[in-house]
């Protein structure tokens, strides 16, 4: 774990305030108050504490490459031994994994694009007419849902996707679009207004409409605040249960979240099988994440600080 | 980017804006239409998949239809009922009882994470890292994986260390079983507070330390009355978010008791649920109603505290 | 089972214990067959006249009077065959016939002899019963159904309840704490000899401790035969009813209509669901299904089960010595698995079947206020 990592410049979100703020937050910790050396004793906890989050995953990983023999004594911490991916043939089988992949992705492509794509242009809109009453009445209208919990409508939407056949992930995909316009629109629109208009103004002068200067100037610029509102809009949508579990009609059209559920009632004593299938179920966003921790860690500090 | 907007402030808001579209008035007629065209997809879609539905929950809630077929008008009997039913009432207990305990514990965890990954340690990035690694992952599958180890692997390490008090799963006690709720919501709310406090320490300025450390100031001392006074204004975003998040609080209860042991840890939102399924549909619209109030009130203390606390 | 959706061209047939089965419903769109478990859910479609009639077919179908009663036993839509039953499952006591013989011990028919049998095992250091209280419905249909079952009219008890409309409650002539009180005891008495531990064990724990020979018994339906077997295919597992009271002769065992057949009212392709539904009712289907699914027949011609275990049982459905469980009988706005699991890990067994019976009124004042 002890990465040479120290040298990455301030972690992973926005790089320059952290610096130079560093080195003052040391004086808020117990130990030696005026060193220039690592802190090993933060650093000890910290790591002590990390393995509370490791510990689920450790468990996850070391039940899933077990045999079926070896998963049903139920020991989380034993190694497997012997070392097997038959949990993994089987839970790829049992949750018919490309498939539940395949639409879970889709969802949540569709809901990162639609959010991003549908909450810039409203929010473009918005607070560019700010001094208008009706633009004004409109994000705050967009706003109260965000005090509306799921559960709340749930039973009614589920009323309603079904009436306009729309029970399906095409439904759940516009639904999380909608549950993250409130908050997509208030990070956009604070974005916006710290955006200089001149950018704009001078794409208008040559003559570009004002969806063009949108487009070819203002949109990109967003690029920063789109990733943020495009990494919770993924969490969201790529996580999800409760929604797809009651709006998704037919079965065969679940998502890999919801599919879990398999374990928990027709085959619970095959752990090594459901944790094979739950480790399925969390690598692709874990890997992502990982691979992209930086941009993802800015981008979720940026959604932070709003 | 650190001065944490909640909804903008509609005095402040015009002087960003406006002072951009006024030069060019003749413009206004032609791009209206365009932004208008920007803005309505969004509010057509946004009103019939959240308002209508919330319209037709409230209008049901006056019913005693049961999901599908006729129904018939009952005024506000299920309303009445409702406040007369335990298993409602004790709905509400236990969720409002969670929400606070995980709030606190939240904040508790976050802030002293906050302070230790800002301070000057070794691994920064991976221990960063691993802490936001929780709010990757899907909530019932975490809580299917802490299922198994609340109810396998703690009682067995427990036993094997002739522990005594944890041999018996704490899933399986009806006094106990709320902890563990609160244990893996906290979990996994954790980063996302964490990166908010962290947010927040860097809007701290140093010399303010470098002069209490003049002072001789504990370092505990400094925590109170230097970091903690400057970053109220996140302590309380966080609280606040957090605890609207948490009386939701759905999937995790599914994964790890589905409201047992007994109906000990049924939350409101499980209530709610089981509408579709017990023929209540009607009746739960009612708990929805006021569920939704209650979530209105606390965001509308929210708006109050956080204009109060003008500038975070 | 197989030729069952390739029958169904254009019809679409649901076959599995959906819990999306009222938000189909809801949404408009029901199955056009149904081919489910018949309980309380059901029962609220059929009550509301949300099935069409089936009176013709059900004449094809011969079902035995015994079993057309179970149906009988809940709130029907007046002058209507909504639903045709199809399989009906037993359930008892399922127990290791190499731990018995081992220890000498023969099958229990009263309730004392029941207790001595657990007593010998507990003596010779064996568990008697393997119970899983961490899934509530096992406790339900388990332990609380065969309890109260062996030693009450089920039915009965529902007829008057059910008469005494918002009447109900704790203090009225039939109630749960009343009538329930008793049995319910005696069902404490027996978990008791459960293993350590028994309240974080699930359902899938139950069926590999029980199939590893953790303990003598379990009170489990056929449905968990399947699965023991797949652990350990050398299990020997034999089948027999709780006994409750003193008399041998007052052995019951459960039954539950595993699946039962409708159509929807707001079906749009009744006729080839009702086709599709005539084809299932053939005898060659009907018991080439049941058989594999270690159910019963519901004709009253229907075959005698050939699974070995289950043959036990055969004399009790033939006697219609069956009852169905008490929890299959409470609309499921009221908790009853959760009652049931609360009251085996330790909540008082008084205080839980008043609240059952201030529900159950509730309910009935909900329904009568609002009808």
């Amino acid at each position: 774990m002890t990465l040479p990592t120290t040298t990455i410049p301030g972690g992973a979100a926005s790089t320059t305030p952290r610096r130079s703020t560093d080195n003052s937050r040391r004086a808020a910790l117990p130990t030696s108050r005026r060193s220039d050396r690592h802190r090993w004793g933060t650093t000890v906890l910290l790591m002590l504490g990390a393995l509370t989050v490791i510990l689920p995953f450790y468990v996850t990983i070391s039940m899933a490459f077990k045999t079926g023999e070896q998963a049903v004594e139920g020991e989380a911490f034993a190694l497997p031994a012997p070392f097997s991916v038959e949990g993994f043939s089987t839970a790829w089988a049992l949750t018919d994994f490309p498939r539940a992949f395949t639409i879970s992705i889709l969802i949540t492509l569709a809901t990162v694009i639609g959010t991003i794509l549908l909450s810039a242009m409203a929010s473009y809109a918005i607070s560019r007419n700010w001094e208008k009453k009706a633009y004004r009445w409109a994000f705050y209208y967009l706003l109260a849902a965000m005090f509306l919990p799921f559960p709340v409508l749930a039973l009614s939407q589920v009323k309603l996707t079904g009436m306009v056949e729309l029970a399906n992930p095409l439904g759940v995909a516009l639904l999380h679009i909608m549950f993250q316009i409130s908050f997509s629109t208030l990070l956009f629109t604070a974005f916006l207004r710290s955006l200089p208009a001149e950018l704009e103004e001078s794409a208008r002068m040559d003559g570009a409409s004002t969806a063009g200067a949108f487009w070819r100037i203002v949109f990109p610029l967003m690029a920063p605040m789109s990733a943020t509102v495009g990494i919770f809009a993924f969490l969201k949508s790529w996580n999800d249960f409760m929604m797809p579990s009651l709006i998704i009609a037919d079965p065969s059209l679940q998502t890999l979240p919801v599919i879990q559920e398999i374990f928990q009632t027709q085959f619970s004593n095959n752990y090594h099988v459901s944790f094979a299938s739950y480790l399925m179920a969390m690598a692709p966003a874990i890997i992502a994440y990982v691979i992209s921790q930086r941009w993802v860690l800015s981008g979720l500090t940026q959604g932070a600080v709003k | 980017m650190t001065t944490a907007t909640t909804p903008p402030r509609t005095a402040e808001a015009p002087t960003g804006v406006s002072p951009r579209s006024r030069p060019a008035p003749r413009r206004r007629p032609r791009t209206d239409r365009v932004y208008l065209w920007f803005l309505l997809p969004t509010l057509v879609l946004f009103t019939l998949s959240i308002t209508m539905p919330a319209a037709m929950g409230i209008f049901y809630s006056f019913t005693d239809s049961v999901g599908f077929g006729e129904f018939n008008f009952v005024g506000l009997n299920n309303y009445l009922v409702m406040f007369s039913d335990p298993a409602i009432l004790s709905s509400y207990g236990f969720t409002i009882g969670v929400a606070l305990c995980t709030v606190i514990l939240v904040n508790v965890v976050a802030l002293t994470l906050a302070i230790g990954l800002t301070s000057k340690i070794r691994a920064k990035t991976a221990l960063r890292t691993i802490f936001v690694m929780p709010m990757v992952v899907s909530g019932i599958i975490i809580a299917f994986v802490f299922q198994f180890i609340f109810a396998n692997t703690v009682p067995a390490t427990a036993q094997a260390l002739q522990l005594g008090v944890l041999e018996e799963s704490i899933l399986a006690d009806p006094d106990l079983a709320w902890i563990s709720i609160v244990l893996v919501t906290a979990w996994q709310a954790v980063p996302q507070a964490m990166l908010i406090y962290i947010a927040g320490l860097m809007t701290v300025p140093r010399d303010v330390y470098e002069a209490s450390a003049i002072d001789g100031a504990s370092a505990w001392k400094q925590l109170r009355s230097i970091t903690l006074p400057l970053i109220s204004g996140f302590v309380l975003i966080n609280v606040i978010i957090g605890f609207k998040d948490f009386l939701g609080t759905y999937e995790i209860i599914v994964g790890l008791t589905d409201g047992g042991p007994g109906t000990s840890t049924r939350s409101v939102a499980m209530t709610i649920f089981s509408g579709f399924d017990n023929g209540d549909y009607a009746y739960q619209m009612a708990n929805s109603t006021i569920f939704f109030l209650i979530t209105l009130t606390i965001a509308l203390i929210q708006l109050r505290l956080t204009r109060g606390n003008a500038r975070i | 089972m197989q030729d069952f959706n390739q029958q169904a061209s254009g019809v679409r047939a649901v076959h599995d214990t959906s819990s999306g089965l009222s938000a189909g419903f809801a949404r408009g769109n029901p199955p056009d067959l149904g081919c489910l478990n018949y309980n309380y859910e059901i029962v609220r479609f059929q009550e509301r006249g949300a099935f069409s009639d089936l009176a013709d077919l059900a004449g094809e179908a011969r079902i035995a009077p015994s079993i057309q009663d179970l149906i009988d036993q809940y709130p029907t839509y007046p002058g209507r065959t909504s639903v045709i039953p199809y399989s009906m499952m037993a359930a008892a006591v399922l127990y290791n016939e190499e731990i018995f013989a081992e220890h000498d011990l023969s099958i229990p028919t009263t309730y004392s002899e029941f207790l001595e049998v657990c007593g010998a095992l507990e003596d010779a250091g064996v568990t008697p019963i393997y119970s899983t209280y961490a899934d509530p419905w096992t406790v339900a249909q388990g332990l609380v159904d065969y309890s109260v079952g062996g030693r009450l009219d089920v039915a009965e008890f529902f007829e008057q309840l059910r008469a005494q409309g918002a009447d109900a409650g704790p203090d009225a002539p039939v109630s749960f704490s009343r009538t329930l009180r008793e049995p319910l005891e005696q069902m404490l008495e027996i978990a008791a000899f459960s293993q350590p531990g028994a309240a974080s064990r699930g359902y899938g724990d139950g069926n590999v401790g029980f199939a590893r020979g953790d303990a003598a018994m379990y009170l489990q339906g056929p449905w968990a035969l399947g699965e023991i077997a797949t652990i350990n295919p050398d299990a020997r597992i034999g089948i027999f009813p709780l006994p409750m009271t003193e008399d041998p002769e007052d052995l019951k065992v459960r039954v539950n209509l595993d699946l039962a057949l409708w159509v929807p009212e707001a079906s749009n392709a009744q006729e080839p669901a009702r086709e599709l539904l005539r084809y299932l009712i053939t005898p060659e289907i009907a018991d080439a299904y049941n058989q594999d699914n270690l159910a019963f027949g519901v004709r009253e011609d229907a075959p005698a089960v050939q699974d070995a275990r289950l043959q036990d049982l055969q004399g009790f459905v033939d006697r219609a010595a069956f009852y169905q469980g008490v929890s299959q009988a409470i609309p499921r706005t009221i908790p009853f698995e959760n009652y049931a699991q609360g009251i085996v890990t330790g909540q008082s067994l008084e205080a839980t079947l008043r609240t059952l019976d201030e529900d159950w009124a509730r309910l009935a004042r909900r329904s009568e206020t609002e009808a």
